[in-house]
């Protein structure tokens, strides 16, 4: 009696769980997503840049964003990059011992 | 008493011949359903304007949010604009595609101004609220029979604003500034919903 009084709610609640997994989600995109060519921001006009301007201001933080996330990986990658160094430093010096 | 008793049976002899007719008309399969073949200028005229008042009527309530000129806004919806529209609907430099060529009605051109891409009701000039309250409607539910699908179900409200916002700047961008707005960075991402 119970289940049957709660079939209803369980279907309902999985018919939800199951639409909203189907919502078309931005980070699918990512895989290909094409970069921002920010290096054509250099050859606009700049004297008919207008800074109060949504669409410059977007393109700036766009470009910005882009920047620093390039150097966040370059960052990391030189991190990870001394941390092997390191790392097999420190085990050719316990080979030599 | 006979004139009138003679004008109602002529009118419901009409409305027969009429429903007949068309009933017959309806069946015999001549009416050409190809997309290749336009209809004709009253089957268009009809289409159009149910179109139009419906979408005109349905979209009245619609509450425009104050910040669609956000930098935030035109990131997110710039870049689902170039992933869900911009087959349909092209981007700057861009005049045709195969969806422009076989669509019927062809998809309008969003990236030329309201009164150029052949709809004479969307005009989306600046702070042109019905017009914007127009595209929030049609990108949200779609349009039957048109090719144009409802994304509400798979997008929230946010995310179709975005959109929005990024149509209406879409008109006056060149292609380098659309490729640096479209491009799906990990802040059109954060801002998506």
């Amino acid at each position: 009696m119970k289940t049957k009084r709660f079939t209803p709610i369980i279907a309902l609640a999985a018919l939800g769980i199951a639409l909203s997994a189907q919502a078309h989600d931005p980070k699918e995109h990512m895989k290909d997503a094409e970069k921002p060519d920010c290096a054509a921001m250099k050859n606009m006009d700049h004297s008919k840049m207008d800074m109060n301007d949504p669409v410059m201001q977007a393109m700036m933080k766009q470009c910005m964003n882009d920047m620093h996330h390039n150097d966040s990986e370059k960052d990391q990658a030189q991190a990870d990059h001394q941390d092997n160094e390191k790392s097999s430093g420190e085990q050719h010096s316990e080979h030599q011992h | 008493m006979s004139a009138l008793t003679t004008f109602i049976k002529s009118l419901v002899i009409t409305a027969v011949i009429v429903l007949v007719g068309g009933g017959l008309f309806l069946y015999s399969g001549l009416y050409p359903m190809g997309a290749d073949v336009p209809h004709n200028r009253l089957t268009y005229w009809l289409l159009e304007t149910l179109r139009e008042r419906s979408v005109a009527r349905a979209a009245s309530d619609i509450k425009l949010p104050g910040d669609l000129n956000a930098p935030e806004r035109l990131l997110a919806g710039g870049a689902d604009y170039n992933d869900m529209c911009a087959g349909c609907h092209l981007k700057p430099g861009k005049t045709q595609s195969d969806f422009t060529l076989g669509l019927y009605p062809a998809p309008p051109n969003l990236t030329l101004a309201g009164d150029k891409h052949g709809h004479e009701h969307a005009d989306n000039t600046e702070n042109d609220d019905p017009a914007i309250k127009r595209q929030f409607w049609i990108i949200k539910h779609g349009i039957k029979a048109s090719g144009m699908p409802a994304w509400g179900p798979g997008h929230d409200d946010e995310r179709i604003w975005n959109m929005v916002a990024f149509l209406q700047r879409l008109p006056r961008l060149t292609a380098e500034q659309y490729q640096i707005l479209t491009a799906r960075s990990n802040s059109s991402v954060e801002h998506g919903h």
